[in-house]
């Protein structure tokens, strides 16, 4: 599985940093480091007004905060896993 | 017309308890044709010799600019200047370099320490004539130039740097001389030499100059084109154009903005890879990789950044340039524009990022030309060639 987080200038302001640091310890913590290939990604053209945009293999998931990251990890990258 | 350079860079420190610097370093003209840099000392220290030392500075850059005569600038500099009331006189020391075509030196010193040139690194005499104007004597040069070489001018705090403290006599020009060739890199830049020696000179004072100590250099280097691409163009038609251009000039190429690295990856026929690593400073985005550019940043945040550090590095005050030894895409760019490039080409595409068109969004279509604009005037105040070509 690839996650791309965006890095782009609108969501690096709405905090990139701390959701790649998030979702390295969360992959960490599953121990999906084998299966799971996290990277960065320039503008995924989907700038919106609240959290940052990340990809999964080939679905955006906008919106990601710290708030509701856990939910997401688990809905996307665990249940997409599961598949 | 030749394939040279000449980069200019002072840097000053100012008597201990002194808010103002009474030495000062002007510089005017442009690169193309003639250059000329003037470094005065001020009688004593503070307000008053920042008076002397500007007024000096100020008046002979300016007339020899227009071409006049060094007798009839000395002539004017003597009837000018106020008189010290304590002192009953009116003194500034100067030094001249003036570079023609990149070709030719002309040096022209009043009891300021003498010049010290190194060639190849390492410190050479050249000719010098010494004659009487207005009852003051004036030492006058001009030497041939060659790649490489470095003028070093220093007011006398230089020279008297330790006088008392950590050494009796001061170190003398010939400590100078042993030290900067001791430094000497093909790769400093002028301000970086000038930094070199001034911190020197702080140490030796233990951080409370007894002077006010000024040293400024002039370096004879290559010419180094860098073009930088920020923003896809208004018409997305133009983008094989813009494109086509830009990777047809010569010299490095940086690329700014993340759909603007899309467009030249895909123009490139490459892949982009960004970069998970923050380096040492998480406000700014990671950089990406692109096969046959040389550096990949985001584009308006990273590029505020760079215009910050320019005006940081225009006031003179960072002696320790924070940008200088970071790897974020910011202190890059910096290092590229600031340092390596004599000669940059702006490519600026006026396009609007629809997903930037909202008003909960810090960023706007002005930002990046306000950008463009701030930053130009920066590297024009370092001495740089600069051509924007908006899209």
């Amino acid at each position: 599985m690839n996650i791309c987080v965006c890095v782009g200038s609108s969501c690096h302001l709405k905090g990139s940093y701390n959701i790649i640091a998030l979702m390295k310890s969360a992959i960490a913590e599953h121990q999906l480091e084998d299966k799971v290939n996290l990277c960065a990604a320039f503008c995924l053209g989907k700038c919106s007004t609240v959290g940052v945009n990340i990809k999964i293999d080939d679905e955006i998931v906008t919106g990601v905060t710290p708030e509701n990251f856990n939910q997401v990890f688990e809905e996307k990258v665990l249940g997409g896993l599961a598949k | 017309m030749n394939n040279l350079w000449t980069d200019f860079g002072y840097i000053s420190l100012n008597h201990v308890g002194e808010q103002l610097c009474g030495d000062r370093v002007e510089i005017i003209g442009d690169n193309e044709n003639s250059m000329t840099m003037v470094l005065a000392d001020g009688l004593g220290s503070g307000v008053k010799a920042n008076i002397l030392s500007t007024l000096t500075s100020k008046i002979i850059c300016t007339m020899m600019a227009n071409g006049m005569p060094i007798e009839e600038c000395v002539d004017t500099i003597v009837k000018t200047l106020p008189v010290c009331s304590v002192r009953k006189v009116a003194y500034s020391t100067f030094t001249i370099i003036r570079i023609t075509n990149n070709s030719v030196a002309e040096i022209i010193q009043f009891d300021n320490p003498n010049v010290i040139l190194l060639r190849g690194g390492k410190s050479v005499e050249y000719p010098i004539i010494s004659r009487v104007i207005e009852g003051k004597t004036i030492l006058e040069s001009k030497i041939s130039l060659q790649l490489h070489d470095v003028f070093i001018a220093m007011s006398d705090g230089a020279i008297y740097a330790g006088v008392g403290k950590s050494m009796n006599f001061g170190w003398q020009r010939e400590n100078i001389i042993e030290f900067a060739e001791r430094v000497y890199d093909d790769t400093l830049s002028a301000k970086l030499i000038s930094s070199l020696i001034v911190d020197e000179c702080n140490k030796l004072y233990e951080g409370e100059p007894g002077d006010d100590t000024t040293v400024a250099a002039v370096r004879i280097r290559e010419r180094a084109p860098v073009n930088l691409l920020f923003g896809p163009p208004a018409d997305p038609k133009d983008c094989t154009k813009m494109m086509t251009l830009f990777f047809s000039k010569e010299g490095k190429k940086i690329v700014c903005g993340g759909t603007t690295s899309k467009i030249a990856a895909d123009y490139l026929h490459e892949p982009i890879t960004t970069s998970l690593d923050y380096g040492s400073d998480p406000d700014i985005p990671p950089v990406g990789h692109v096969k046959g550019i040389d550096l990949v940043t985001e584009g308006v945040i990273t590029m505020s950044r760079v215009v910050q550090y320019a005006k940081e590095f225009l006031n003179n005050s960072d002696l320790q340039n924070m940008w200088s030894l970071q790897t974020d895409g910011a202190s890059l760019i910096a290092q590229m524009l600031f340092e390596y490039a004599t000669d940059i080409n702006f490519f600026v595409g006026k396009a609007i990022n629809p997903a930037h068109q909202n008003p909960d969004l810090p960023i706007t279509f002005g930002i990046k030309i306000q950008i463009v604009h701030e930053l130009t005037d920066c590297l024009e105040k370092m001495g740089k060639q600069v051509k924007v070509s908006y899209f």
